[in-house]
């Protein structure tokens, strides 16, 4: 039994690990983009971008998941997504991109215009374009303002994995889930505690091997 | 020939006027001093000549080039504007170093990312730089292990590096506590010396008095004086010019 | 305070195992010779039906302090042909059999299945309501789907560790495991999965006209199972019982009932 436990958690927690790691490379980059909409000087463009931020972050992720992948079909009669698992987890990914990506805008927006003015400055009469002051200038000083909430919501990210179950993509929890109801034991379900824990200890040593590769300057 | 030319600069932001038609020429070696109290209207006339802003009317002529023209010249013109802003180099009261890189990094950053040379070529240029403002013992330093002067002296030499025609300072040693303001007026005048083209604007009226070929006093958006240092120090007409004059001289 | 409610909790406990060891040893003969003699005249005598029950809609369920439902509404209309008054007890489950012999309950009117444990340990009625697992579809197809065999090429969903999750696997059919069965309805009409496997009274309640899946129709049974009546052991309560179906199913009043809470297609004929 125990070794059945351990086999279906793990398979669980593959997809969790999955869920994670793609929202992360998905989001990452969308934050940025959102960030810069958000901070346009185009005002269509900078309403269309906070008014997404405001949905995606106002509203839980759980529903977000269940009108993502039920709403084509319940609502317009057209399920874009199939029935098969790739679908359901394909709707589960952009579902963790955008809502991430909403999030770490803010942060990013937050982190980007913590800089002083006077480092794009000095870009500018340096004759650096716009592209090379944020790359290479400003871009490493922000991901050293943005580490600590970063943290936070990778730490929250793998947490959240776990809302994937409502359109029945077995994560961790679903696996766990599962032996109380076929079962009758609760045991499984605590024990992706541990999976829980283990991975966010990795991320917190990871995070402040991160912070301590970038403490040789101060911004 | 003048190698700067600017002619009836005018400025505003909102409805409040900071440059009221700014008339100066610069010949190729001169050192230009420019005084006044504080919202005269000094920092923005460096600005505008680094297009950190733009004026709305008036001209800026380099070398017999008119490069800006208030009005007409379009800003949004980034590539233009990027060629044209390298005639001047931009010291700041607040140094603006890049945190992230040590001394080294700091002075070559752009020469390199805009390919003004060899790699070679410019780290030698880079140490050359770096020596003549005394700094050769710190290249591996970042910016938060340097003492303020030191700061000053590593965007000295990356402002150097541009090779621009004109270099500018703005109040270079108002951030510095008063004993290392030194090091760094000693630099600006070993630049004098090797010919240099520069703009300073500075509350250090010893200095300015030192080092100046020419002098502007600026009061309310105007050049109020203009002249030699014993013009506008010894002789001074204006009665502003007098005011300020005596004030300054009332707080040493 | 808290310790108090303890100690005091303990105390009560055991003087009840006292006085039920008491009661175990002095009456239980007198009861069960009771129960032999004639149910129905017990509870005509006392007067009043105590119906052992769960909240389980549409069977049994509270609406604005009542209990109604097909099986509540049902033993209204059996206590009232009884000529007594009616009470509702929401029982443990599993202490069904019990609770009828300890006489706090008359009979148990819930859904019931008639497992084994139920047909060792009480008198039970015949069937009147078919219950089970059932095939929801969309209306436009379930029509071509009639038998078992037909089923293996749809995708099915089905509420993890339920009945229909026991059939789909049973069938070998391609299936989804969502969280509840309404989970399970959903993904038919978003189109996600194909067909979903639920309890009856679930298809009952969620599906056809006037709810949010119009477009939806159930069809197959699979597992059917027949609900019952349960009362003590050799009680003549469930003879009087079956009459009684039989009247109410032969003058309509049954199937009325039944139509009030979408279960009409799922009466057994009383013959």
């Amino acid at each position: 039994m125990f070794q059945e436990v351990i086999l279906s958690l793990s398979s669980g927690f593959v997809v969790t690990i999955e869920i994670f790691f793609l929202t992360l490379l998905g989001s990452l980059p969308l934050g940025l983009v959102i960030s810069f909409g958000s901070m346009s000087r185009f005002f269509p463009i900078r309403m269309i971008s906070r008014f997404l931020v405001w949905i995606m972050r106002g509203t839980p992720l759980l529903l977000q998941l269940i009108v993502i992948y039920y709403g084509p079909g319940l609502l317009f009669g057209n399920n874009i997504w199939g029935g098969s698992g790739t679908g359901r987890f394909i709707a589960v990914m952009v579902a963790f991109i955008i809502n991430y990506a909403c999030y770490f805008s803010e942060i990013y927006r937050g982190g980007i215009e913590s800089i002083s003015k006077g480092q794009y400055e000095a870009g500018q009469v340096l004759g650096l374009t716009k592209r090379q002051i944020f790359f290479k200038i400003v871009l490493l000083q922000v991901i050293k303002r943005i580490i600590p909430p970063m943290g936070n919501e990778f730490i929250n990210l793998i947490k959240d994995t776990s809302l994937a179950r409502v359109i029945a993509v077995y994560e961790l929890i679903w696996a766990g889930q599962a032996f109380i109801k076929s079962d009758g034991i609760i045991w499984p379900l605590l024990t992706t505690a541990i999976f829980y824990l283990l991975f966010s200890g990795l991320l917190t040593i990871f995070f402040a091997w991160v912070e301590k590769k970038l403490g040789y300057f101060s911004s | 020939m003048a190698i700067l030319e600017v002619k009836n600069l005018k400025k505003s932001f909102g409805k409040t006027t900071v440059l009221k038609g700014i008339n100066f020429s610069l010949e190729k070696g001169e050192v230009l001093a420019i005084i006044g109290s504080s919202g005269g209207g000094k920092t923005t006339l460096l600005r505008c000549l680094n297009f950190l802003e733009f004026a709305h009317e008036g001209t800026i002529t380099v070398g017999g080039q008119t490069i800006y023209e208030g009005g007409v010249t379009d800003i949004h013109n980034e590539v233009e504007i990027r060629e044209n802003r390298l005639h001047f180099g931009l010291v700041f009261q607040s140094f603006n170093l890049f945190p992230q890189y040590n001394v080294l990094e700091n002075v070559r950053l752009a020469p390199t990312l805009l390919k003004k040379g060899t790699p070679d070529q410019l780290e030698k240029r880079a140490l050359q730089l770096i020596e003549r403002v005394g700094l050769s013992d710190k290249l591996e330093s970042y910016p938060c292990q340097l003492s303020g002067g030191q700061q000053q002296r590593v965007a000295i030499a990356r402002a150097l590096m541009m090779e621009p025609d004109i270099l500018c300072f703005d109040e270079p040693t108002s951030a510095l506590d008063p004993e290392l303001t030194g090091e760094v007026l000693k630099v600006i005048k070993g630049l004098k010396d090797s010919d240099s083209t520069m703009i300073v604007v500075t509350h250090e009226m010893e200095f300015a008095k030192g080092v100046a070929d020419k002098v502007i006093f600026m009061a309310d958006g105007q050049i109020e004086e203009m002249g030699t240092p014993e013009e506008v120090f010894d002789h001074p007409k204006s009665e502003k010019t007098k005011a300020f004059l005596q004030k300054s001289q009332e707080k040493i | 305070m808290k310790n108090l409610k303890k100690v005091l909790a303990v105390l009560l406990m055991f003087v009840m195992v006292f006085a039920m060891a008491a009661c175990g040893s002095d009456d239980g003969g007198d009861d069960q010779g009771q129960a032999a003699e004639s149910d129905k005249a017990y509870v005509q005598d006392k007067g009043t039906l105590v119906v052992g029950i769960t909240d389980y809609p549409p069977m049994d369920y509270e609406e604005n302090g009542e209990w109604v439902g097909l099986d509540a509404d049902l033993s209204k209309a059996f206590a009232e042909k009884l000529g007594v008054d009616i009470e509702f007890v929401v029982i443990e489950w599993d202490n069904k059999i019990m609770e009828l012999d300890n006489k706090s309950i008359d009979m148990v009117w819930n859904g019931m299945t008639p497992t084994d444990e139920v047909k060792k340990g009480m008198e039970v009625s015949n069937p009147y309501c078919t219950n089970g697992q059932i095939l929801v579809m969309a209306k436009d197809k379930i029509g071509q789907y009639q038998t078992e065999e037909s089923l293996k090429e749809l995708s099915f969903a089905v509420e993890a560790g339920s009945m229909g999750q026991g059939v789909a696997e049973r069938l070998e059919c391609d299936f989804t495991a969502v969280q509840t069965q309404a989970d399970a309805v959903m993904e038919v009409a978003a189109g996600t999965s194909e067909a979903a496997i639920v309890d009856v009274l679930i298809a009952a309640a969620l599906v056809g006209e006037g709810t949010s899946y119009e477009d939806l129709a159930y069809g197959l049974i699979l597992n059917e199972e027949q609900d019952v009546v349960g009362f003590r052991k050799g009680s003549d309560l469930a003879a009087e019982l079956n009459q009684f179906l039989k009247d109410i199913y032969a003058d309509g009043t049954m199937l009325e009932v039944a139509e009030k809470y979408s279960l009409k297609d799922f009466m057994i004929e009383q013959k």
